[in-house]
């Protein structure tokens, strides 16, 4: 094929969260677009093999067999990879790297991505987190604040669809939301022990991307209300869940402007000396190895943050010999991730007039940071968001057996109130947390295998300790028994919130990237996913990642426009 | 022979070959297929008495009517490393030759945690038990009528008032 049959005006790499929203945006302003994805098809409804299938479906009750967990020990810790949806994910096999220190690197290599399997959880930035850094000295500036994002929040929240109250919270901005899943009993009890026991301390119903009460817009995605069914990481049958298969890939296919290539790993950018910019992308197909060039006007990046990091490290040139727009060498480095290595559980003896019916798909409560919010007050930098929910199950006592089991097993008595939290902590990135190409060994696709190298630090232990202390005084505030601190620990990456490498700043000096999610040093590429972020604070970044992709290619568009990319 | 008779023959044939293993088994094979695991038909056997045992028949089904053993030795054979199935294995051994009371008696000592019993008696009643506890909750039968599963609950009541007293 020429070449002018391989041009399309906007190149997107990725299909997940941040480059099903790159696509959305590119093809409904009328660029013809190329989505290159690494993995294997997977269309909204048609593959979701499990959707619809009970508990005793599965061979092994959903379990994961010797074999596998052998085979598999990194992505077998992922609390969603068991029999059920396990094809989404990559078995460690299929895509090595290097472990310099241990990280869990979880992916999802398909169209969609991990936007199939993520926790759904969407809450807003303040400028409490995009201060951070210039106010706590750590990282560079964020060339960003709330303001620059707060419509485009709106905008995506309005499409994706976000659950959530207006809580009235500074550190937690409002956005335009569906209504509420409500907290239950013991959740809004808790909130209430924290308002009154605590000053800036609050637990408000989780912001999720979910269809409580769809509207218009999402009806037109084929999109029906949330079932309550918590099946989420199958591939939702009606859509109830925000996910790049269900909403943002078949919208953009719906303007005819899209061209998505499954099975098409992109091995580097290419950099044109002459023009100054990147010209377009080299791809290996996955099955057959072969390479193809493809050539655009405007490149995103959207890989997800590890392998954005991979993709530029990888797009050497005469003028980028680092990898490119890496001038200020900074490119793989201050990788960051949340703190997830810490829960506690304990119960409540109250409130047993009530219980639980159905499902909730948010998770329950959510306790946005309250450390070092306001000023510096502890002997750690920032703070932790947490997650809070409550439940009760029948109380059976299995120590019998014979007929005396069997009633146990059935009986409907229910045990009391069982409530659980978990941490997840802002860490400060490092130029010590890298991830950097290794010199010899490559994968099967002829790509350099990544090495990583991110650990904890001083500061994480100690916030963690601080969390497990906060928690046990606030749960022995509000009388709950057999509290349970759990700082079993999990290495990083397994909290899947992998972010940095390629971050934003002002100064190219000390940045990858402008406000525009721009390279410095190459303007017509664009990274607009994890590896963009300057911090990590503590909420769940995939909504952030949205704001500043539609952000981005309205800038990117607007640019072309104006003949400047 | 016309043709339609000639396909139904070849039917007939591929029926009777799809049940020709069990037909021949005497001592023979556990009747589902297994990868690792050696077991034979008295085993299979033992272990369903056991099974129902645990779970037993009342006026509902119990282990017997849902095949849980048959469970038991599908995670056993494709979930537990080669020690714990030897163990597994040994610890049945203890079993072998038992039926009705003294089977019943020997269970309730596994069960109760009996001092001096072997350990690998201990470890085949921890699987055996907990495998079929869960074969038993996870099964359709109970799934579907005692403690009812629902794949779309379409609701969400956080303040669902539960009887006291």
């Amino acid at each position: 094929m020429s070449k002018k049959q391989h041009t399309y005006d906007a190149i997107v790499i990725g299909s997940g969260i941040s480059g099903g929203w790159a696509a959305k945006e590119f093809t409904e302003k009328g660029l013809k677009t190329l989505v290159l994805e690494r993995g294997r098809d997977v269309k909204h409804l048609i593959d979701y093999p499990t959707t619809n299938k009970y508990p005793y479906e599965f061979e092994h009750r959903g379990e994961l067999t010797l074999a596998i967990r052998k085979e598999n020990p990194v992505v077998s810790k992922c609390y969603a990879f068991r029999e059920d949806a396990m094809h989404f994910f990559v078995k460690d096999k299929e895509h090595p790297y290097v472990q310099e220190k241990p990280f869990d690197w979880i992916r999802g290599y398909q169209v969609g991505g991990k936007s199939l399997l993520w926790a759904r959880q969407t809450q807003r930035w303040s400028d409490f987190d995009f201060e951070g850094p210039l106010r706590d000295d750590f990282a560079v500036d964020w060339p960003i604040r709330h303001k620059d994002l707060d419509s485009w929040y709106s905008y995506v929240e309005q499409f994706a669809g976000i659950s959530g109250n207006k809580d009235g919270l500074a550190e937690l901005p409002d956005g335009d939301f569906l209504p509420a899943f409500p907290l239950n009993a013991v959740e809004d009890y808790f909130k209430k022990t924290l308002k009154e026991k605590y000053t800036g301390r609050h637990v408000i119903s989780s912001r999720c991307a979910h269809l409580s009460q769809p509207r218009q817009v999402h009806f037109d995605q084929g999109r029906g209300k949330c079932q309550n069914r918590n099946l989420c990481q199958r591939g939702c049958p009606f859509g109830g869940y925000f996910s790049s298969n269900a909403s943002t890939l078949p919208w953009a296919a719906k303007t005819g402007n899209l061209t998505l290539k499954p099975f098409s790993v992109v091995e580097s950018v290419i950099y044109d000396e002459k023009l100054g910019k990147a010209s377009g992308v080299r791809v290996v197909d996955t099955n057959t190895k072969e390479v193809t060039e493809y050539f655009a006007k405007v490149i995103f990046v959207n890989a997800a943050a590890i392998n954005t990091n991979l993709i530029l490290l990888n797009s050497t040139s005469s003028r980028f010999p680092n990898g490119l727009g890496n001038d200020s060498g900074v490119l793989g480095k201050y990788v960051a991730f949340h703190n997830y290595s810490a829960r506690i559980s304990a119960e409540y003896e109250g409130l047993k007039e009530f219980t639980t019916d159905g499902r909730n798909p948010s998770d329950g409560g959510y306790i946005p940071r309250f450390r070092n919010l306001l000023k510096q007050e502890t002997d750690f930098k920032r703070g932790y968001a947490a997650g809070f929910s409550a439940y009760r199950s029948p109380e059976r006592d299995t120590s019998g057996m014979g007929t005396d089991l069997k009633s146990q097993l059935l009986n409907k008595h229910l045990g009391p109130w069982q409530v659980g939290s978990h941490m997840m902590g802002e860490t400060i990135p490092k130029k010590s947390n890298y991830v950097k190409l290794d010199k010899d060994q490559k994968d099967q696709w002829g790509i350099p295998l990544l090495r990583i190298s991110v650990d904890y630090d001083d500061n994480d232990a100690k916030m963690k300790k601080d969390y497990l202390e906060q928690m046990t005084e606030m749960f022995t505030e509000a009388g709950f028994k057999n509290i349970k601190p759990n700082d079993g620990g999990q290495a990083p990456g397994l909290d899947i919130h992998e972010m940095g490498g390629a971050r934003m700043g002002h100064d190219p000096k000390t940045s990858v990237l402008n406000k525009w999610n721009q390279l410095h040093d190459c303007k017509n590429v664009f990274v607009t996913d994890g590896a963009c972020m300057t911090s990590t604070s503590t909420q769940n970044p995939s909504l952030t990642y949205m704001a500043l992709t539609a952000r981005a290619v309205d800038y990117a568009v607007q640019q072309m426009k104006k003949g400047e990319l | 022979m016309n043709r339609r008779l000639a396909i139904k023959q070849v039917l007939i044939f591929a029926g009777a070959m799809a049940l020709l293993p069990s037909c021949l088994r005497e001592e023979g094979k556990v009747s589902i297929q297994l990868q690792h695991l050696d077991i034979s038909a008295t085993q299979e056997k033992l272990l369903e008495e056991i099974a129902e045992l645990i779970i037993p028949k009342t006026n509902t089904p119990g282990a017997k009517d849902l095949k849980l053993h048959l469970f038991v030795l599908k995670m056993l054979d494709d979930c537990y490393d080669k020690k714990e199935q030897e163990s597994f294995l040994k610890g049945l051994q203890a079993f072998e030759g038992l039926a009705g009371a003294e089977l019943k008696e020997k269970l309730i000592e596994a069960n109760s945690g009996k001092p001096g019993l072997a350990k690998e008696v201990g470890d085949f009643y921890a699987i055996m038990k907990s495998r079929t506890i869960g074969g038993y909750l996870n099964s359709k039968y109970v799934m579907s009528n005692l403690v009812i599963w629902e794949l779309v609950p379409g609701r969400y009541n956080g303040y669902f008032p539960v009887k006291t007293a």
